[in-house]
């Protein structure tokens, strides 16, 4: 791309501190957001999506600081002044992040920030003429005809009459009051527009309406837009490139309609499958994430999504099915937490006459975490066996031990790094890294 | 035919209000069989969770008042006493919310609560109601549900808890289960596993489920048949495959259209609900429908006609005097510049 980008950031952070005790001690950290990089260009939407609690909102508003972010570099060159250059120190002038105030102010009027719930982000005791009136009047204008004038014509070109300048926001159904927001957030001509889950609250038919003046305003204003949500399907309509991102860290970054078609990352695949496609006639054969994200303050070692990726790489030496092998791993890592309680599974066991058995119970945890009834790779059974045995014995410490010494991934020992697939379309799998390095060195068997 | 599970005919709902009176759901009919998915579809205000409300009577009365005829394996829930109703709740019908979080007590184990909701339908000694929530727990996936019955719900994720809700949905058995857009406040990947636990609890169980939810692609997903609602009438009914392949009430065509992968229809339907006070004479949709004419503006909702063995709709178009056709050749996103539409409709 030849345009400089109108939002640059680059390894943003955003650690919550944990703290304890009578002095607030810092005991760890909730790494909401931890070291994401991503350009917007003039004109263009990206979109961020992922689960809940990975980390969008929070990168969103450490971006417009509303909270401050607690390391990295948000570069913005809105309002004419671009050309940036860096200072003696190494920082660059345009970093959001080292604003004054009085310079935080002015990159205000250049970005501006929609909310998910519009009826909670207006004062419900002011007009909503008036609302949208006061940020010129923060923002300088005094003259009111003028600040009038200007907020009735745009409330006309959001889809609203001049009129309703003067009601209230109880008077606004939610699809009319996020017009509203629309028209707050561009009455000071912004460049770039933050858009936090916009028509998440909205019905489907009404989202489709500000979607589309959503669409129709960006090409009028020509703006910018960080436009965040959790629906792909809304993504798909309004972004030109997307981000996915998972605790804290975005995972793959590519145009629309390549994330759509050929996701690379194991993540973006299965969140992708896991939108219900609204064709009765299409089988649900979706890949099932099981669990749930991992907590932020700690989170898995290596490739983040190794607890949950259903494409987890095997080590060396080992081959065998890949839905065994997950298997295996969540057997070991519930093994490992404690959670595997043989007493239980043995009660929950219907047998006609009598106890369960110790086979039953074999049987019973290979079905529970969807393992193979023999796995081809002896080394592999027996070490399973041995493994169930223990638990059986009630060696719980034996068992996890001996999981995980012999069964381990190099998923959650390297970290793995960009892989470019074509132009601007990256993500970060430690099996693109291998595949790539195959390619590269074909000479190596 | 034998007869359905559950039957609801004429149902209305209506609240008094400061405002005056307001009918939310206005002479509903809908069927569930043993076994079926139905799912009821419309927009934010339509009248669809008050009308499932109105089955077991929780709506509040007053200042809502519930009329009509709802049967339940042939009994009529409309005259039974509260004593008898309460029988009816929790063990022959039972509900699940959208938000599990409003739906619990913060300051009991779900433990705790799974096994008071058993105990109040059935006599069971504590040991016995504990056993059978560790196994009702372990059911809906919740792992090392021994250990999870004396945890708090604070201490759940959002899909836990819609477990957990799940949970207590099904101590007593329940022939039929009301689902209110239980997966709208889940993330797409949580919502994919709800899903398929409650198909799998389906099969189980033998349940007949009613789905509320505004998702056309959950719809698509789960649904055996389909109710279409808009502001407490009902538009339209049919199987799945009638509904998103032949939609024929330009309400259906214009919500389907309004999906992304399926209509090019970017504008949203123009204008809004009507009001629930006073709603308009004729066809609810007439006001936003770009097909109405004279005659839709009068009288009631049309009489509901068939389409084929499967499907009806209530749209005077369908009239034998009528040609329905014009309604297909030209959906109304068609005219707005997209030709997709005409073809997803084929």
């Amino acid at each position: 791309m030849t345009d400089e980008p109108i939002l640059s950031v680059r390894d943003l952070k955003k650690h919550y501190p944990i703290r304890k005790g009578i002095f607030n001690r810092q005991v760890g950290a909730a790494k909401a957001v931890d070291g994401i990089s991503f350009d917007i260009a003039p004109g263009e939407t990206l979109g961020l999506v992922g689960e809940s609690g990975c980390g969008k909102s929070t990168a969103a508003s450490s971006v417009i600081r509303l909270e401050e972010p607690t390391a990295g570099e948000v570069v913005f060159n809105g309002n004419g002044r671009g050309g940036a250059s860096h200072n003696p120190d190494g920082t660059n002038p345009n970093d959001v992040t080292n604003y004054s105030d009085a310079e935080l102010k002015r990159f205000r009027r250049g970005a501006q920030m929609i909310f998910q719930d519009p009826a909670s982000s207006f004062d419900p005791r002011m007009t909503v003429g008036g609302a949208v009136a006061e940020m010129l009047e923060i923002h300088g204008m005094s003259d009111r005809h003028r600040r009038r004038a200007i907020v009735e014509d745009l409330l006309e070109r959001v889809g609203l009459a001049a009129e309703d300048y003067d009601r209230y926001p109880h008077e606004f159904s939610g699809g009319q009051k996020q017009r509203i927001a629309l028209a707050r957030a561009l009455v000071l001509n912004p460049d770039l527009i933050i858009a936090d889950e916009p028509v998440s609250a909205l019905d489907v038919s009404i989202q489709a309406e500000i979607l589309s003046l959503i669409d129709d305003l960006q090409a009028e204003f020509d703006l910018s837009m960080l436009f965040i949500s959790h629906d792909m399907s809304v993504i798909r309509r309004i972004c030109d490139r997307v981000a996915v991102m998972y605790l804290g860290e975005i995972v793959e970054v590519g145009p629309t309609d390549e994330i759509f078609a050929d996701p690379q990352h194991p993540y973006t695949e299965a969140l992708l499958s896991s939108i219900p496609t609204p064709d009765p006639r299409s089988s649900v054969g979706g890949i099932e994430l099981t669990g749930t994200v991992p907590s932020p303050t700690n989170p898995p070692s290596g490739c983040r999504f190794h607890t949950r990726c259903h494409r987890v790489i095997q080590p060396d030496g080992i081959d065998i099915d890949q839905s065994d092998w997950r298997g295996i791993l969540n057997f070991r890592d519930r093994v490992a937490a404690g959670q595997v309680d043989i007493e239980s599974i043995r009660e929950n066991i219907v047998v006609e006459g009598g106890a369960a058995s110790d086979n039953d119970v074999r049987e019973q945890l290979r079905k529970e975490f969807d393992i193979g009834d023999r796995i081809d790779d002896s080394g592999v059974e027996e070490t399973l066996a041995e493994a169930i045995d223990r638990l059986l014995d009630r060696d719980n410490e034996g068992a996890s031990e001996l999981l995980s010494e012999r069964f381990s991934t190099p998923c959650a020992e390297t970290a793995p790094k960009r892989t470019v697939h074509s132009e601007g379309h990256e993500s970060s799998c430690l099996r693109h890294e291998s595949e790539q390095a195959a390619a590269s060195n074909p000479a190596d068997d | 035919m034998s007869t359905p599970l559950l039957e609801v005919e004429d149902l209305t709902t209506t609240f008094s209000t400061d405002n005056g009176d307001l009918t939310a759901v206005d002479g509903v009919d809908f069927a569930v069989d043993e076994g079926e998915t139905v799912c009821i579809v419309g927009e934010s205000g339509s009248g669809k969770t008050v009308a499932t409300e109105s089955i077991t009577r929780i709506v509040k009365e007053p200042p809502g008042r519930v009329e009509g005829t709802v049967r339940f394996k042939g009994r009529d829930l409309m005259s039974m006493s509260d004593e008898e109703l309460r029988q009816i709740r929790g063990n022959g019908i039972a509900h699940i919310f959208q938000n599990p979080q409003e739906a619990m007590n913060h300051c009991y184990t779900v433990g705790w609560q799974i096994a008071e909701a058993l105990q109040i339908h059935q006599d069971v000694s504590n040991e016995a109601a504990r056993a059978r929530a560790v196994d009702l727990l372990d059911k809906v996936g919740i792992a090392n549900a021994s250990a999870r019955f004396d945890d708090y719900p604070h201490e759940f994720s959002g899909g836990q808890k819609q477990r957990v809700m799940i949970a207590m949905a099904l101590v007593g058995d329940p022939d039929l289960l009301i689902a209110d857009e239980p997966t709208t406040a889940l993330d797409v990947t949580v919502q994919a596993q709800i899903l398929k636990l409650l198909d799998e609890l389906q099969d189980e169980f033998d349940m007949g489920i009613l789905f509320v939810t505004h998702d056309l692609g959950v719809v698509a997903q789960i649904a055996d048949r389909i109710v279409v609602m808009y502001a407490g009438k009902v538009m339209e009914r049919g199987g799945v495959l009638d509904i998103f392949e032949h939609p024929a009430h330009p309400y259906t065509q214009q919500l389907l259209n309004c999906v992304p992968e399926i209509g090019g229809n970017e504008g949203g339907i123009p204008g809004t609900l009507p009001s629930p006070y006073d709603p308009p004479d004729g066809c609810r949709f007439a006001p936003r429908c770009s097909y109405a004419e004279q005659a839709c503006r009068t009288g009631g909702q049309p009489e509901e006609r068939e389409v084929s063995s499967s499907q009806r709709v209530s749209c005077i178009h369908y009239r034998d005097d009528r040609d329905p056709s014009m309604l297909r050749e030209s959906i109304p996103g068609a005219e707005q510049g997209s030709n997709e539409v005409s073809s997803a409709d084929d």
